[in-house]
């Protein structure tokens, strides 16, 4: 073999080859016998000397394999529990491969498909893109469907990406927080527990650090980047995001308000749509979970929206009202 | 392709073959929906690819191998040897938290009516992910009767027809060839072939009445129209309004802020401009973001603005401050 530059072997034909052999290994491979014999290291193997690189770039191909939920891990040797260079790596074939009772009929692939869509920009594209290949290999041709969907979960949010990470890693974050009132916004340790779409907008159901309460934050109300703290938590027992759905639809149900539309509005239109809404004639009694968010979207609707209560609401939106027609005067 | 993605293709790519024993480029590329060359460039790094094998030298039992004039005259896939990978891989547990919270937020449209297929689905993703789904979940989408009846319409070949609350206020009968449904977050639409306006609109779900589908048969097809990827397309006639948006806030304001707009960094607040078809929408959007957004220029965009809210706020003369 001639001594060839591993910069000539590309990325992804390094890391597949290091997929194959730790799938085909019995008993595992060390470090030194992968850095030495698998095609994409083996080219920048230095048998005497420092391979202290190759060794770097090895930890971060291992953890971009984890990320792809390929099962690597890590045996220790029997005879020498503590000696490192002693690990054996490999991926346990029934851990890695699709249990074979599962399959997709053409119907299941479609609403997968459909599924897949919704994340075409932004978080979790990648994620999906590559749930998409997988389940594609699994050969079954989608049923065309009847009729053509475009749907979009978008995430402006730029907290999700970290805060979604740091729940992978069950990790305590840091960030700032600003609620509305609030002149200044506080510092919250939290231990995320879930990331949940609800109304249009993300929240993030975490447990606060020391007083173990739940609290529930609106993503687009942390105004500070989120630090990662390297304190864990043990992953919890059950499902959090059924349960932090469940909170907000609970919050949802308990406030109502009661508002007149002008009829044939555009007020009128939208709001009788709103889930749960109950019309009585030219009055509706509707639903919200955030009160500033609700006079935010009904102070919108200008002199089409008349708030009868709760008498906060009514409040809320009156002086957002003439807040815009003062900020907006003539100069 | 990222490399983890393309990773993830070639650990697709494999299993896939195997399967089907032989079959074209061709019909690879369009299973997967990558271009035909990628589908080559990647047969021809699997067929150099394997294990260090009992000899640690990649010995030629060791390799992938394929049929290479078959390959090569014919653009057909034959793997005439495999090693270590039989099966196709499990999901991650972010991208099976991906698809279950994606069909969480589908679950109100018509195909997923039967809710004890789409339970049974998403568990299935469950056990075919390699850990616990991250918890992720997404609100159900809105049960509209509109989408059904836009199914129904598509089924049959007519048109839908429904009263319309357009953004400037005035309400009107139309007549439309359904073409796609699309959605953004909360917020839904049906892109149709208007025969009022005689080109392709977009309608809100939520500012549809009275839907009814209608007898006569459309006459543009979803597959004749190309439709933009974007939900709003700007146009010439739009109008062109300097803002001023607190920098917490301006996320909210993405959507209107074309590509390409100077952005000034004020204190705590950025200046940009916005565009809207008209200030009858821009009313609205600045109302409810009351503080946060304010119109600089031009002065009728600000006077449109402070009529509206003036009228809001005079709807409770008499309250207490």
């Amino acid at each position: 073999m001639s001594l060839e530059n591993s910069a000539k072997v590309p990325v992804e034909e390094r890391l597949f080859s290091l997929v194959l052999a730790l799938l085909a290994t019995e008993n595992g491979l060390t470090k030194t016998e992968i850095l030495s014999t698998v095609q994409g290291y083996r080219q920048d193997f230095a048998h005497t000397g420092d391979n202290a690189n190759l060794e770097r770039k090895f930890e971060r191909d291992k953890d971009d394999i984890r990320e792809l939920g390929v099962p690597l891990e890590t045996v220790q040797s029997p005879g020498d529990p503590g000696n490192n260079q002693n690990l054996r790596y490999r991926i346990p074939r029934g851990d890695y491969e699709l249990p074979t009772d599962i399959a997709f009929s053409p119907e299941e692939t479609t609403l997968l498909n459909l599924a897949a869509m919704v994340w075409r920009e932004g978080s979790l594209s990648a994620e999906s893109r590559r749930a998409l290949l997988k389940l594609r290999s699994l050969g079954v041709s989608a049923d065309e469907p009847v009729l053509g969907y475009a749907p979009r979960l978008r995430v402006r949010d730029v907290a999700f990406d970290p805060l979604n990470a740091a729940l992978g890693r069950g990790a305590y974050v840091r960030f700032s927080y600003l609620k509305p009132g609030e002149a200044e916004a506080r510092v919250r340790t939290v231990a995320p527990l879930a990331l949940v779409q609800h109304q249009g907008r993300w929240h993030l159901s975490a447990e606060e650090e020391g007083s173990g309460i739940r609290k529930t934050f609106l993503l687009r109300r942390i105004v500070s980047r989120i630090a990662t703290t390297g304190k864990t938590f043990p992953a919890p027992a059950a499902d959090e995001s059924a349960r932090a759905l469940r909170e907000l639809e609970e919050v949802w149900n308990a406030h109502t308000a009661v508002v007149e539309v002008e009829p044939g509005s555009d007020a009128e239109t939208r709001l009788r749509k709103r889930r749960g809404t109950v019309v009585d004639g030219g009055t509706l009694r509707l639903h919200y979970s955030d009160i500033n968010i609700f006079a935010d979207e009904l102070a919108g609707f200008g002199p089409e929206v008349l708030v009868g209560s709760p008498p906060e609401l009514r409040a809320a939106v009156r002086e957002r009202l003439i807040r815009t027609a003062v900020d907006h005067a003539q100069a | 392709m990222h490399a983890q993605e393309k990773l993830t293709f070639l650990l697709s790519l494999v299993p896939f073959l195997i399967e089907r024993e032989r079959v074209s480029v061709d019909e690879v590329a369009e299973h997967f929906a990558v271009d035909p060359e990628q589908i080559r460039d990647a047969v021809r790094l699997i067929a150099v690819s394997g294990v260090p094998g009992e000899t640690n030298t990649y010995q030629y039992e060791d390799l992938f191998d394929i049929a290479w004039d078959d390959f090569e005259d014919n653009d057909q896939i034959v793997l005439t040897n495999h090693v270590a990978l039989d099966d196709s891989p499990r999901f991650s547990a972010r991208e099976a938290a991906a698809l279950i919270a994606g069909l969480q937020y589908l679950s109100s449209l018509p195909e997923n009516a039967d809710r004890a297929a789409v339970a049974s689905l998403m568990t299935k993703l469950s056990r075919g992910a390699s850990a616990n789904p991250s918890p992720l979940a997404v609100e159900p989408t809105e049960s509209d009767v509109t989408l059904g009846l836009i199914r129904e319409s598509v089924a049959a070949g007519t048109q839908l027809e429904f009263d319309y609350l357009g953004a400037r206020g005035t309400r009107e009968r139309r007549r439309v060839d359904p073409l796609r449904v699309e959605s953004m977050d909360a917020d839904w639409y049906l892109r149709g072939w208007d025969h009022l306006r005689g080109a392709v609109r977009t309608f809100r779900l939520d500012r549809i009445s009275d839907p009814r589908v209608s007898d006569t048969p459309i006459s543009h097809h979803a597959a004749d129209v190309t439709l933009p990827d974007t939900l709003f397309e700007s146009s010439s006639d739009d109008l062109v309004v300097t803002v001023d948006v607190a920098n917490s806030a301006a996320a909210l304001l993405a959507d209107y802020i074309p590509d390409g707009a100077v952005r000034v960094q004020l204190e705590g607040r950025v200046r940009t401009t916005v565009r809207v078809s008209h200030y009858h929408g821009l009313k609205r959007l600045i109302g409810s973001m009351p503080g946060v957004a304010t119109v600089v220029e031009p002065a009728e965009a600000r006077r449109v603005v402070a009529e509206w809210a003036a009228a809001g706020a005079a709807r409770y003369e008499g309250d207490a401050s």
